[in-house]
């Protein structure tokens, strides 16, 4: 590979980022076409795939060498010390070239290969299927129904093939709605509530331009408040932040002094009344801004409403902060807390878990259907209506339905997944952690339910890490469009096979199944209820991990109960076989004292004593982004056994390094 | 017993209330009689009829009719109504659902709408108006909101003149625990306040009083000596010297000294030190290095030389000869002010503040507090010297000037780190007696049972916040769950246990002629752990032996190894859960304890959510292993032998297939603040959500009683 010019560099230290008298370890640094690769002396491993590095930085020379920061997309921080300069200048121009690819098919998933034939790759892919997803909700019914409009990419490239309508809106209002809004995202269902038969759905903001009105967009809306049998109105939410439109407004002081002075009489009022001003004001704003916000007078039976989710450039800063809050310098200090505020990121999210409270609430409390935008309608939008989903719907809430829900709401619905994590060398301004704030408000919501779900943590943040792992097809490019035309499902492989694989370490433990299936969760939103996700952005930071866990103790008494069980039944059998046999006392006695090694007080003294030499496993602990089965709660003990880390692409590597 | 003028008779409080009014649900209130569950020795001071209890700040329609009095121990509002939304109430054995005992009330507050006046009020304080509202301050952080609208204004009046006489007493005879005495332990197993005694809930002689074991009360020379040989304490002995309190009264009868310090010497430095408080042997670990606490010297002139004496006795008594290492806490850790000034401020946040207002400042609020920070500095300093005495092998002497405030934090934290035993419940409870009750904590004083403010300060509240710090990250290191330490922090408010009553033992003994003591000794099962290993799995030190741990990596720490490679090699290694256990300091480590500061307000309530959902879960499977584990030892005892008797109680709250374990699902009186509940406490918000300021400026009036204007 014509990026590497060093494969191997000996006596490289590594220090660790949280330990004050710069303790390091000492091996050897492998640079391969896939990953970077230390080996210390004691053959600990780690491995760090390219495709997860975010940053490379040179750090100046000191007496002992040229220090090498690697920040990686999922939090993991690395300092080595490289001894000549030289290496690590090649190294560091290797791993900025071989970071960014320029193309898609550069990236990992095109050569990863874990060894399935094709047809084992189709039925991957097959794995989930939205249609019957749809069918699960309760659609087409006699109010919904699957539109063709959109077949062949024609009205928007970036939706899905598949779009569910209302059944009395026409292709000519789909295709005049589709006009009116900004990237021809019109309203299409999200979900659809089978109890309540009310529907969540998602477009883009309308572009009012000059002609601030549009009858077919008027008229769809119309339609799926109608396609609700119970509820006359329906709620349009949009997810931005009503400040950003205050300051909208405000420069539109040149229109007239009218707007300025009746415009905090709007904003201060959920529902508009009716009056001349106000009519002129929107006309006139709409028509200098372009686009916005619907005209609220043109629709009726509608009730708006705001709530402030930030964009994406507020969130890619939030987390910079945040970052630098949870560094080295921000743990060691008190004001821990108010750096973490200071960097409004805990906000944030609470911000997205309102909205999506709100919207579980319309539906449940006041029946009603609910349309929600943002500015694209692909990053807030695809917030709000999965986040909502999984409040409303249990289904969401196991490991299948949670699959189903990504695959649904972000995968299918057009999140920009490569450019908001940056898969190939692009706008640095696009890049935006929305994904991760999705998995941080569903990381709250098991913190806050730990019976409601029936994944883990771990199954959160091996999702993370595939995001940016490009390792299988599912979040490689921006739209369904897009993915066929890199023919992902022919070429690359799907993630979910591979999690449904390694199940039994994404289970929770505690998980309670037999709830309904329109089980509302109902969070708690105080601030005091939000707090930071350490196992997230601290995932690689050994040192701050806590000791010991709940669930690992949980996992480990139904192991024990199991085996309890089992050697009851055994003993039952036994005693029975014993008695048909007549057999004397001794023989009954030499085999239950056969069975006594097992005994359960020795038993349980062996599950504490196991869970205690937990963090010796820590050892096989090493690739992340190269196999799925790559666990880092290898805490769950040893039945739990980690499969031969991706031997194949370290092969691999060397091969193509070779040539 | 009151100062007041006879109550002139007004045509007003002959009236019946007016019939229905449209936004009560129970406007008519009970004509039936309501009496009073009372304690024995308790009696009825003041009542007042057709009193409304306040449940949200922004609507009648939850409100609650009934009668208010206020006897000598607590206040009771006696109602037939049930509690409004709510689910599940933790039943109190001493107290009923609206009781609040006299010595937990923070401050009281009466109001009259007509004339917008109110007024704290003080004990012996004349009030001219009639209160038409009275709001009760809590120090547990509740608040309670009653109305008079429909009562007779002077028995309303009478009940919150009384109530602000009893609960400020001017003397520590007039506590209830003085009238309670004795009469509990003749029907300890009867009725107690209506409610059955749980088995184990109930008094020390409870048939299933759990693990049976008794608290050691370190009120004798036997359990002192117990101490000493159960950590191998060789060179140490039992001294008697202070027999009838004749060489100081804050310390107890009984403590432990070098074994080479002759009682007469003891005598002779006692004049030197603060308090005439002789150095006090705390714990010995099993390699010889001993905590000590000392008070200081006084006497400048005899100072060097008397330290030099206790310090070559120190190390004398050390089986390795090892020096002693000297911690001055007052120059290491905040002070009692500082200590009592950030937790008056975490209450102004979790209580006062609407959260509308703090939503945004939040974790700075919190942070500004300085209370996680102090928490922190005493867990960080405690860590550090168990590093001192377990891998340096030094004895420790923890040095403050009357040596019993912060040294009781600092001594007992670093024996909860050091010694599995004190992790369960016998061992904690012994330890809260040798180290706070014993070693002469000013409970009293500290707790301001008597409201002179001044000298008030939640030490023994930092310890259990601590404490608490290690049980969430170690949660299978303890035999108790967190709400035990939640209702142990509420037995310091509870007038009724002599444990928590008096600033020395020798204070304790003077003022009781009766006997007094009714200490919380037994725990109900629902204190108990889950997670905890099993505790015959705990090791007992052999008495008398030392045992050098033949642990490699230990001796590797001895050669030199600073605190810093002692905490990182520590860490590195697998946790032992029955050996040392050490706190991760982090600034994120550290966190809120929300069951404890929050559980009175319903808006940090996550209903059918929080961490009890899965310590249920935890408890029924640890409860199931149990069951398993029985069945699979009546087997093999069936076949062998007649088989050995069981407890029939379980360890567990929750049980599998017990009353409380539903077949399906999570029950619907689970939420995160368990077995807490919130509903009735007043909060800023109605539990509909919308907010009202209305009562905000009464809660300001509890930040500082001088803002008020006197009436007039």
């Amino acid at each position: 590979m014509e990026h590497i010019r060093t494969t191997k560099v000996e006596q490289v230290k590594l220090l660790d980022r949280f330990s004050t008298n710069n303790k390091s370890l000492t091996g050897t640094l492998y640079l391969t076409a896939t990953h970077l690769l230390f080996i210390d002396s004691h053959q600990k491993e780690t491995w760090i795939l390219h495709h997860h590095i975010a940053s490379v930085e040179k750090l100046a020379l000191t007496t002992s060498g040229c220090p090498l920061v690697i920040q990686c997309k999922n939090f993991r921080i690395v300092h080595f010390i490289v001894p000549r300069e030289r290496d690590c200048h090649d190294i560091y121009n290797s791993l900025l070239q071989l970071s960014k690819q320029a193309k898609y098919e550069d990236l990992y998933a095109f050569s990863y290969n874990p060894k399935q034939n094709d047809s084992e790759r189709l039925q991957g892919w097959q794995l989930i299927d939205l249609a019957e997803e749809y069918k699960r909700m309760g659609v087409p019914n006699s109010n919904w129904q699957l539109s063709d409009a959109n077949r062949e990419y024609k009205i928007c490239e970036t939706y899905p093939r598949e779009l569910y309508v209302p059944r009395i809106a026409s292709k000519p209002i789909i295709v005049g709605s589709s006009k009116f809004r900004s990237k021809g995202r019109f309203p299409v269902l999200s979900y659809y509530h089978q109890d309540k038969e009310a529907a969540i759905c998602r477009c883009s903001q309308p572009l009012s331009g000059f002609s601030a009105r549009c009858l077919e967009d008027e008229h769809l809306l119309q339609a799926i408040s109608k396609a609700n049998p119970v509820n006359r109105y329906m709620y349009v939410m949009d997810t931005r932040p009503k400040h950003r439109m205050q300051s909208w407004w405000d420069t539109q002081k040149d229109i007239g002094r009218i707007i300025v002075r009746i415009s905090s009489k709007i904003w201060s009022d959920e529902r508009i009344t009716e009056s001349d001003e106000k009519k002129r004001l929107n006309a006139m704003a709409n028509r200098a801004a372009g686009k916005g916000y619907e005209n609220e007078d043109n629709y009726s039976n509608i009730r708006f409403q705001f709530v402030g989710i930030e964009n994406i450039h507020v969130m890619r800063s939030s987390l910079q902060k945040l970052l630098e809050v949870n560094g080295t310098k921000g743990l060691s200090v008190n004001d821990f807390y108010s750096g973490l505020e200071s960097s409004g990121w805990l906000r944030h999210i609470k911000a997205v878990m309102d909205a999506a409270i709100f919207l579980a609430k319309a539906i449940m409390v006041e029946n009603a259907s609910v349309l929600v935008h943002c500015s694209d309608g692909w990053d807030r939008t695809s917030q709000v209506c999965s986040l909502g989903s999984l409040l409303l719907d249990s289904y969401y809430r196991t490991v299948k339905g949670f699959m189903v829900l990504i695959e649904k709401d972000w995968i299918a619905f057009g999140h920009k997944f490569s450019e908001r994590c940056g898969h190939l060398d692009g706008d640095p301004k696009e890049v935006s952690p929305v994904f991760t704030q999705f998995l941080e408000c569903v990381w709250h919501l098991t913190e806050q339910f730990p019976q409601a779900f029936e994944f883990n943590e771990a199954f959160l943040l091996q999702i993370h890490e595939h995001i940016h792992s490009c390792q299988f097809g599912n979040f490689l490019g921006n739209c369904q469009k897009e993915r066929e035309e890199l023919k992902l499902k022919e070429k690359t492989y799907s993630l979910w096979p591979f999690l449904l694989d390694d199940l039994k370490k994404y289970l929770n433990p505690i998980y309670n199944s037999q709830s309904q299936r329109f089980t509302v969760l109902e969070p708690s939103t105080v601030s005091f209820n939000f707090k930071f996700w350490r196992n997230m952005y601290h995932q690689f930071d050994r040192t701050l991990h806590p000791r010991q866990s709940v669930f690992n103790i949980i996992m480990n008494m139904n192991e024990q109960n199991k085996q309890l069980e089992k050697d009851i039944k055994e003993l039952e059998s036994k005693i029975k076989q014993c008695k048909n046999k007549q057999t004397d006392d001794i023989l009954t006695k030499e085999l239950l004292h056969s069975i006594h090694p097992e005994s359960p007080t020795l038993k349980s003294s062996l599950c504490f004593k196991e869970q205690t030499l937990l963090p010796v496993n820590d050892a096989l602990r090493t690739i992340e982004g190269s196999n799925p089965t790559d666990n880092r709660y290898s805490d769950y003990a040893e039945e739990f056994s980690k499969a031969e880390p991706a031997v194949v692409s370290l092969e691999y590597g060397v091969a193509r390094m070779t040539c | 017993m009151f100062s007041l003028k006879p109550p002139r008779p007004t045509f007003r409080s002959y009236l019946l209330p007016p019939p229905q009014t449209d936004d009560q649900i129970s406007a008519e209130p009970k004509i039936k009689k309501l009496e009073p569950v009372l304690l024995p020795g308790e009696i009825v001071v003041n009542e007042v009829n057709f009193v409304r209890k306040c449940i949200a700040t922004d609507t009648s329609q939850y409100d609650l009719w009934g009668k208010l009095i206020c006897s000598n121990f607590k206040i009771s509002f006696i109602t037939d109504d049930p509690m409004p939304l709510q689910k599940f109430h933790y039943r109190n054995l001493l107290l009923g659902e609206h009781d609040v005992p006299l010595t937990c009330i923070e401050q009281i507050v009466t109001v009259n709408d007509h004339k917008r006046k109110q007024k704290v009020l003080g004990p012996n304080q004349k009030l001219k108006f009639n209160p038409t509202e009275l709001i009760i301050y809590c120090k547990d952080f509740r608040i309670v909101r009653f109305r008079f609208d429909e009562s007779g204004p002077e028995s309303a009046k009478k009940v919150c003149l009384a109530i602000a006489h009893y609960s400020q007493p001017t003397d520590l005879q007039l506590l209830f625990a003085f009238e309670y005495v004795g009469k509990k332990y003749h029907n300890s197993a009867s009725n107690m306040n209506g409610v059955p005694c749980e088995s184990g809930g109930g008094g020390v002689s409870g048939p299933g009083a759990g693990s049976s074991q008794k608290t050691p009360l370190f009120e004798t020379y036997s359990d002192w000596d117990r101490e000493v040989k159960r950590t191998g304490a060789s060179g140490w002995r039992v001294c008697s010297v202070n027999e009838g309190y004749m060489v100081s009264t804050c310390l107890p009868e009984y403590f432990v000294v070098p074994s080479s310090l002759a009682d007469q010497d003891l005598k002779i430095f006692s004049h030197s030190f603060v308090g005439r408080r002789i150095p006090l042997w705390c714990w010995s670990h099993s390699n010889g290095s001993a905590l000590v606490r000392m008070a200081l010297i006084k006497d400048v002139l005899q100072q060097r030389k008397i330290d030099q004496r206790i310090c070559n006795a120190i190390t004398k008594s050390h089986p390795q000869r090892s020096d002693v290492y000297k911690s001055d806490l007052d120059k290491t850790l905040p002070n009692i002010q500082e200590i009592q000034a950030a937790f008056v401020k975490l209450k102004q946040l979790c209580v006062n503040e609407p959260f509308e207002e703090t939503e945004e400042k939040w974790l700075s609020s919190l942070e500004s507090t300085r209370w996680l920070e102090y928490v922190r500095a005493f867990l960080k300093h405690s860590a550090e010297l168990v590093y001192m005495l377990e891998s340096k092998h030094l004895s420790v002497v923890l040095q403050e000037e009357e040596g019993r405030d912060l040294s009781c934090s600092v001594a007992s934290l670093v024996q909860v780190m050091l010694d599995p035993y004190f992790r369960t419940i016998t061992g904690f409870q012994s330890l809260i007696q040798k180290e706070w009750v014993m070693s002469g904590y000013q409970f009293l004083d500290r707790c301001n049972h008597l409201k002179r403010s001044e000298k008030e300060s939640p030490l023994f509240l930092l310890f259990l916040d601590a404490t608490w710090q290690l049980l969430e990250q170690y949660p299978a290191a303890f035999e108790f769950s967190e709400t035990y330490l939640a209702v142990l922090y509420d037995s310091t408010r509870i007038s009724l246990f002599g444990t928590f009553l008096f600033n020395s033992p020798h204070q304790r003994v003077k003022q009781s002629t009766k006997s007094y003591s009714s200490t919380l000794r037994a725990v109900p099962s629902s204190f108990r752990n889950g997670v905890l290993s099993d505790p015959e799995l705990l090791p007992r030190r052999n008495s008398l032996v030392l045992k050098p741990k033949p642990d490699p990596q230990q001796q590797a720490d001895g050669r030199g190894g600073d605190a810093e490679q002692y905490f990182r090699d520590w860490f590195s290694r697998p946790c032992d859960l029955h050996g040392v256990i050490l706190p991760r300091l982090s600034a994120a480590h550290i966190k809120l304890w929300k069951l404890c500061y929050f559980r009175w307000v319903p808006e940090a309530q996550i209903s059918l959510g929080g961490f009890i959902t899965a310590f249920r879960k935890l408890s029924l499977l640890a409860d199931e292993v149990d069951a398993l584990s029985r069945t699979l030892r009546q087997q093999r005892g069936g076949a062998l032998d007649a088989g050995c008797a069981e407890p029939a109680q379980s360890r567990m709250y929750f049980r599998a297939g017990g009353p409380q374990a539903h077949a399906a699902g999570t029950p619907e009186f689970l939420s995160s603040s368990f077995p807490f509940s919130p509903v009735g406490n007043l909060c800023r918000r109605s539990i509909l959500g919308t907010p009202l300021s209305k009562f905000l400026s009464g809660a300001k009036i509890w930040l500082s009683t001088e803002t008020l204007a006197n009436e007039d």
